[in-house]
């Protein structure tokens, strides 16, 4: 176990090596420069020169690659170009945020997922399809709302309407009730969506394992249906599942960007969206490159828990 | 005495009988109607019996066993019938009633090893929390009784193994696995569902020794499911032949090989290449298909492929009747077919090609050799120097285990492997007929585009040429022209694999490589196509190379055998004296270990299976491949290894000690 997490921790550094060296470049193709965005119509010539000095950017790319990767290895972050903050103040207040609604989602999908998938699975194998039909077609309509459009709908109806929830506001975190308050709808509208991939494929996944001879052999054991389903069938289930769910939150994250958005929640997707509104180049590349750190994290612990439920994972 | 009442009087005897089994009926409801796949089954089972279930696919044989327990998955159920369980009906119990029956009472073995156990659980804890369970028995009590079975049922160094996950174990050590969990309850009565199908033929045999030692030694009886009539006579004490979810015939198996009574079972075993049959007799076939089970049928279900059907068969069913002592079968004719001889299809009229005394070699392979590396850069010698010839009008027939090379080496002969050295001679073209013909053919094109298929890669002829070739392919392997616009799902099985041998004649190769061609049909269906190979060959005079793990087929079908150990040929001859008189020492044990159906040669056999399996290819001993498992091995054979003797002998054995 410790070589494979070794090894997968390995891959994973040369992972994140790519997405640095490769939104670094990236953004150095698009036209123009950091200087020339800031200052729009208003510098021109020498000052435009003073002002990519001052950046570092009248150095040649490959001396301004390794610095960033320096850096970065030192655990610095820069700073904002536009307000001269650290990057990694703002992140501080922001990131904790964010995790919050994504783990939050998916904890929350995941226990009413799971169940219900399995629940659907079970009552299939016995011949009995209402909740699967009602739960294809409840997964259906959701997945034809867009997340922004119920988000704006749970905003009017019970932030704007009833009142049940603050639409806007400090976050505080000695408060913990007032922040469940307040993350609450952006995380129902993130789980909705969740819920209905989780459980589609938990249902999916449980009831291909029940018609496994294995599971027959248990039964002829003599345990009984529901022993078997929860020994034998969700255990083995919990390999797909866990690659869905380690999938689905790296899909998550670019849906608390909308969702932060809408409900003016300060977390990273929020500064993400003031970097590029005000072409903070270095903001940007930082945050992208932190988003892609976060996913390539879960990416590494999906792996690690797969290793877990299945002995038959080699590397 | 007819069978109801003798049903009623083994109620006054119920001391004896284990199992009762009375009107059994289950039904799968499905999409496009409700098919009753068991029909009214009944018998009974007296305390340590053997009773073997035979039947095709689809006969309800297995429907019927899982019945009995209610192991049925949704759309199955069974609908009605009684399960007298020393006299207390169990299809009557709740589930957690029934529950307490299952493992315990009875165990179930099942066919597939590589599926049947949990993958993510180790054995230890598959064994031993039923055992806990069942037995009433601590932890370790159970632990240490777990690993006394698996000594048993033959596991080296049980005390580890019992750790092991399934994926480190082989299919054949799975299904020991499977065998002592079924026992270590300590049940009366053992379900084993086609517990070897899936197993090689030495490791049939060792499994088999296994379940019957064990089954007597506890004294528990035994309801055996099986498709090979070879199995039911080496070790069945009686036997249910069951066709279309009923019972056709029940009897002692003794006397339901000596004098079978009804047309189903003495044409089935009929159909099976004997050790005596001649080569030149023509195998009795069963023309047909079983009937639709979606359907009612009237009057008896197998009238339509039987060669003694009357009136009455179309208007009444048989209920089976009483034929001698214990002996019952379904049909009006009181002795059945007269002579199953009838069942022989009469030869083609067309001419046939002369084709003993022609040496010219068609095939020729030199030292050859094909190695696949792994993952972990070892080597894996799957092919290991082997030279072989196959001459005109010749069917070369290649055996042996899985692992042995042979399908390899037919890959390499259609040049869908590179050998690695070696190599291969061929004057014409080969072309190959594969085992699962429902899986060799694109579903979406006709039976016509799949024969035609070859003729367009080659660019052959124009359209209606073609056409017209390909409607003489398809009445050559004896279908109807009309099955051209037809697709592979509406073919059987059988009709399927002729499509196959059409497909395979299409550019007229001068050899035709089979691999595996029957093993995928039922018993009636493979002698149809063994016939139609035989009149191929005989017609067309074309070479033949037949893999197969068969032996009583290969041996019916083949000139000449080469017998594969390990990557290499360890014995090749003409087929009668391979069988006759076999040399080498893996030879003798394969040919050991194929049941033979007639329970009198059963009888006399000493089954002393051969022990072990196969060693990893990745690292080849440097003696004799086979000197692991052989009897006779010395140092001689494990530091030497034996080469056969120039490859222009008519016969080659590889062995130091073999006469």
């Amino acid at each position: 176990m410790t070589e494979y997490a070794a090894k997968k921790f390995l891959q994973m550094l040369v992972t994140v090596l790519g997405i640095v060296t490769l939104v670094f470049f990236t953004l150095r193709l698009i036209p123009g420069d950091a200087a020339s965005a800031m200052a729009g119509d208003t510098l021109s010539g020498e000052a435009l020169e003073r002002l990519r000095e001052q950046l570092g950017l009248d150095a040649p790319l490959p001396l301004q690659y390794f610095g960033y990767l320096g850096d970065l290895l030192r655990g610095d972050l820069g700073e904002t170009i536009t307000t001269r903050i650290p990057i990694a103040e703002l992140l501080f207040r922001a990131l904790p945020i964010t995790l919050s609604i994504a783990l939050a989602t998916i904890v929350l999908a995941v226990l009413i997922s799971i169940p219900l998938g399995t629940l659907a699975a079970f009552m299939v194998h016995k011949g009995r399809r209402w909740l699967d039909n009602a739960l294809t077609g409840a997964a259906m309509v959701i997945d034809l709302m867009p997340p922004f459009w119920t988000a704006l709908v749970l905003l009017l109806v019970f932030s704007l309407g009833l009142g049940w929830f603050p639409a806007s506001g400090q976050l505080n975190w000695n408060d913990p009730s007032s922040i469940m308050l307040r993350l609450a709808l952006p995380v129902i509208v993130l789980s909705l969506s969740q819920v209905a991939t989780l459980a589609r494929i938990t249902r999916t996944a449980v009831l291909d394992v029940l018609n496994e001879d294995y599971v027959r052999t248990a039964r002829s054991l003599g345990w009984s249906e529901l022993r078997v389903l929860f020994r034998h069938a969700l255990k083995n289930a919990a390999l797909p599942i866990a690659t869905v769910v380690g999938l689905s939150f790296g899909n998550l994250l670019g849906g608390t960007v909308i969702v932060e958005f809408i409900f003016t929640i300060p977390g990273v997707g929020n500064l993400l969206i003031t970097g590029i509104n005000s072409r903070d180049y270095q903001l940007v590349q930082t945050l992208i490159v932190v988003y892609a750190l976060v996913f390539v994290l879960i990416n590494f612990t999906t792996d690690l828990v797969y290793r877990a439920l299945d002995p038959r994972v080699q590397f | 005495m007819n069978y109801q009442a003798r049903l009623a009087n083994t109620m006054a005897t119920t001391a004896h009988t284990l199992l009762e089994v009375r009107g059994l009926r289950t039904q799968f409801q499905t999409g496009s109607g409700i098919v009753t796949a068991v029909d009214g089954v009944s018998f009974t089972i007296e305390r340590g019996e053997r009773v073997a279930v035979v039947g095709e696919s689809g006969s309800g044989k297995s429907a019927m066993a899982m019945s009995i327990l209610r192991l049925l998955a949704h759309p199955g159920k069974v609908v009605g019938g009684q399960v007298l369980l020393e006299g207390r009906d169990i299809n009557a119990l709740s589930e957690s009633q029934l529950n307490k029956v299952r493992g315990r009472q009875v165990g179930t073995v099942f066919q597939d090893p590589m599926s049947s156990l949990d993958p993510v659980m180790r054995v230890s804890k598959q064994m031993v929390e039923p055992m806990m369970r069942n037995l009433g028995i601590k932890r370790d009590e159970a632990r240490a009784e777990a690993i006394k079975w698996l000594g048993k049922v033959g596991i080296p160094e049980p005390e580890r193994r019992i750790d092991a996950y399934p994926f480190e174990m082989s299919g054949g050590m799975r299904q020991r696995v499977m065998i002592a969990m079924a026992l270590s309850s300590r049940p009366q009565l053992v379900i084993a569902d086609e517990p070897t199908t899936a197993l090689d033929v030495t490791i049939q045999a060792q499994i088999v020794e296994v379940l019957k030692n064990l089954t007597s030694e506890a004294g528990a009886a035994m309801l055996f499911i099986t498709h090979d009539l070879g199995l039911v006579a080496r070790f069945a004490h009686k036997v249910a032949v069951m066709y279309a979810g009923r019972i056709v015939e029940f009897g002692r198996v003794e006397d339901i090989f000596a004098r079978p009574c009804h047309p189903y079972t003495q044409s089935l075993l009929g159909t099976i290449p004997g050790t005596t049959m001649g080569k030149h007799e023509r195998l009795p076939q069963i023309s047909g298909l079983p009937p639709d089970m979606r359907k009612p049928i009237l009057g008896c279900a197998f009238k339509d492929r039987c060669a003694g059907v009357h009136e009455r068969c179309h208007a009444e069913a048989p209920a089976l009747s009483d034929r001698g002592i214990e002996h019952d079968a379904a049909c009006w004719l009181p002795k059945g077919l007269d002579s199953v001889a009838m069942l022989a299809p009469e030869r083609s009229a067309r001419a046939v090609v002369e084709s003993a005394g022609t040496d010219k070699v068609i095939v020729e392979l030199n030292a050859l050799r094909k190695q696949f590396s792994t993952s972990k850069r070892m080597v894996v010698n799957a092919v290991n120097g082997v030279n072989l010839r196959v001459h005109r009008g010749e069917t070369l027939g290649i055996v042996g285990e899985s692992g042995c090379g042979k399908s390899t080496v037919a890959r390499l002969l259609l040049g869908l492997e590179k050998p690695t050295s070696g190599d291969i001679y061929i004057s014409g073209l080969a072309q190959m007929v594969f085992q699962d013909p429902a899986s060799s053919f694109n579903p979406k094109m006709t039976i016509g585009a799949i024969v035609e298929e070859p003729l367009v890669v080659k660019r052959q002829g124009n359209r209606t040429e073609r056409s017209a070739k390909v409607r003489e392919l398809i009445e050559q392997v004896g279908l109807d022209p009309s099955h051209a616009d037809r697709y592979p799902h509406q073919l059987s099985g059988g009709q399927r694999q002729r499509v196959a041998v059409a497909r395979a004649l299409a550019l007229d190769p001068s050899v035709v490589v089979a691999d595996e061609p029957t093993s995928a049909l039922d018993v009636s269906v493979r002698a149809q196509i063994i016939n139609l190979l035989v009149d191929l060959k005989q017609e067309l005079g074309i070479g033949f190379v037949f893999i197969s793990h068969d032996l009583l087929t290969v041996r019916y079908i083949s000139d000449r055998i080469a017998v594969m150990y390990l990557g290499e040929v360890v014995e090749y001859g003409a087929a009668e004296e391979i069988f006759a008189n076999p040399k080498h020492p893996y030879t003798r044990a394969l040919i050991e270990a194929v049941p033979v159906p007639d329970p009198a040669i059963e009888a006399r056999r000493i089954n002393v299976p051969l022990q072990g399996e196969l060693p990893s290819p990745l690292n080849l001993p440097i003696g004799c491949a086979f000197a692991s498992r052989c009897p006779m091995a010395t140092d001689l054979c494990r530091s030497t290894k034996p080469q056969l003797p120039n490859h222009d002998r008519a016969r080659q054995v590889a062995c130091h000690h073999a006469t």
